[in-house]
């Protein structure tokens, strides 16, 4: 296990990822009420191509930075709070990059493409049944909790979560087969993991310093859990479980889609270039 | 020739230069501007932390009201509230909605639909409310005195990594140069065809060739910037020799730990249950 090292290329990285991250994260808070940020893929990219402590200065360091010295338009308050949860992104990414799971692996047999799929599935349902449903069903598998009359529109939220779950699942398989490529698999479940934890380390900084609320499309996940039931800790959580793993999957994807794109002697360069997609051996 | 007022300048440069260097030290309009950049960054911490570890009314609005009389003293306190309110009135519209009406409580003020306003909600959604402020104003406060370039100057002096001051200098300058490529970029697209105003469908469909050229051509850059700087002596190790800094007296310093210990001292209280 290597931590990274920070060359000269690694620190021209850095600034420029921390822009990709501003300018794709505001973009997104700013313009789309969708429940995802978006706002890490520059993080991920140093994580994967120069390792993890280089991947967790770079999330660290952006938080900080957007918070204290970018000015308008593009500053914002309260990014500094959330730096940790950036850090254990960039630091996550740089880890699983080094074990190989940032690789391409393009004409998998599709048996192998099935067993892939499954275990993806396994892992969405995994959390959606373990972290997710049990917070506001105390266990018993029905989408919205009995206990409380909810209202109509809530449990059309409910069945659009639903939707959306089953079209992620839906989703990542196809990209799985129609790419033929396991590496599918690999970033779809480290995006998942990755997700989990950081909602579990966002949702208390989020429900005490923010009450929850964060001005952005998150909101609206928030709202349909207090309504549902819970308390504002839980509503925080059962938000972060739900944005989250679909927000670093995306990511997680779209960094992995970069570096497919990027030339391999561009990669190779970097200090954890070659392991990143695979090239030691060549 | 003499420094300019509030700035310490390199002892051993010849006048040409410090006139020229002289021109690069931000303006301070006023006093509060004229603090070392470190004391405001201090400042704003401990204002926006400091509002959630008091929690409650009186320490936040306290803290709110300090805020806009430093920013009075610094002659920009209309901005200061103007910027502050359009920033946080997105976040303040969805604390209220969610607070009031979806947070459970057993004092129902009134009810709309199927919503109930009750006490609780409200009493939440205010407490949340003046802490926003008082972290907005805190940060805004800081942002609006303080050049940036001086405030990473001043840190690099204390010790910083000068490749972190790089990093906090270059993102200054990196995020609108990849706005303005994500422009240039976009406009090239349109004139191959690209539709980037139609339905939402089609302004999603545009986005993939919009994104894609925009990061892949800026990661290239790095190439050619990392020989520049290279070239130029950058992992050289040992400390860059500063041409101008920023000054900071004896008692800011003071200040600071004060401030600190203040932080401090209101956290524990907090957290043991005395406030």
């Amino acid at each position: 296990m290597s931590w990274g090292r920070f060359d000269t290329r690694t620190i021209v990285l850095i600034p420029i990822a921390i822009a990709i991250n501003i300018v794709l994260g505001q973009t997104v808070f700013a313009a789309l009420k969708v429940p995802i940020y978006l706002d890490s893929v520059g993080t991920i990219l140093v994580g994967v191509l120069a390792g993890p402590i280089p991947g967790l200065v770079t999330g660290l360091l952006a938080n900080l930075i957007w918070t204290y010295v970018l000015p308008a338009p593009f500053h914002n308050d309260y990014a500094a709070a959330f730096a940790i949860v950036a850090a254990e992104i960039g630091f996550v990414s740089g880890v699983l990059a080094q074990v190989g799971w940032f690789r391409g692996r393009p004409n998998t047999e599709p048996t192998r493409l099935v067993v892939g799929a499954v275990v993806v599935a396994a892992v969405l349902l995994a959390i959606g049944y373990y972290g997710f449903l049990p917070f506001y069903t105390d266990g018993t598998f029905s989408f919205f909790n009995p206990d409380v009359t909810a209202d109509p529109f809530f449990t059309i939220v409910g069945y659009v979560i639903a939707i959306g779950i089953v079209a992620a699942i839906v989703g990542l398989v196809a990209l799985l087969f129609v790419r033929r490529d396991l590496g599918v698999a690999y970033v779809a479940i480290g995006g998942l993991g990755c997700g989990i934890l950081s909602a579990l380390i966002s949702a208390p900084i989020s429900a005490v310093a923010f009450g929850g609320v964060t001005g952005s499309g998150t909101d609206l996940l928030v709202a349909a859990f207090q309504q549902a039931g819970s308390d504002l800790q839980t509503a925080v959580i059962q938000q972060g479980l739900l944005s989250d793993p679909i927000d670093k999957t995306i990511e997680f994807f779209i960094a992995f889609v970069i570096l497919q794109t990027l030339s391999r002697r561009f990669v190779a360069r970097f200090p954890q270039g070659e392991k990143a997609i695979g090239l030691e051996g060549a | 020739m003499p420094a300019p007022v509030g700035v310490i300048l390199a002892d051993d440069l010849d006048p040409a230069d410090a006139r020229d260097i002289a021109r690069l030290v931000p303006d301070t309009p006023s006093p509060y501007h004229g603090l070392n950049p470190l004391t405001k960054a201090v400042i704003a911490t401990v204002g926006s932390i400091g509002a959630f570890a008091a929690g409650g009314y009186i320490g936040p609005i306290g803290l709110n009201l300090v805020m806009l009389l430093l920013a009075f003293r610094a002659g920009v306190l209309g901005q200061l509230v103007r910027i502050s309110l359009l920033l946080t009135t997105p976040i303040a519209v969805s604390v209220v909605l969610v607070s009031v009406f979806t947070r459970a409580g057993r004092t129902v003020l009134f009810e709309i639909g199927p919503f109930d306003a009750t006490v609780e909600g409200v009493d939440f959604a205010a407490q949340t409310l003046v802490r926003l402020f008082a972290i907005s104003l805190s940060i805004g406060l800081f942002v609006m005195t303080t050049h940036p370039r001086a405030f990473v100057i001043d840190l690099e002096r204390r010790g910083v990594s000068p490749r972190v001051a790089f990093v906090a200098v270059a993102t200054i300058e990196a995020v609108p140069a990849l706005v303005e490529r994500a422009g240039i970029i976009g406009e090239s697209q349109r004139a191959r065809g690209l539709d980037t105003e139609g339905s939402l469908r089609a302004r999603l469909r545009g986005l993939l060739p919009l994104i894609g050229p925009v990061i892949i051509g800026t990661l290239t850059d790095v190439e050619e910037r990392s020989l520049a700087l290279e070239s130029r002596a950058f992992s050289r190790p040992g400390r860059r020799h500063l041409l101008w800094a920023m000054p900071d007296a004896p008692w800011e310093r003071v200040l600071r730990w004060v401030l600190l210990a203040g932080l401090a001292a209101t956290a524990i209280a907090r957290v043991s249950g005395r406030i």
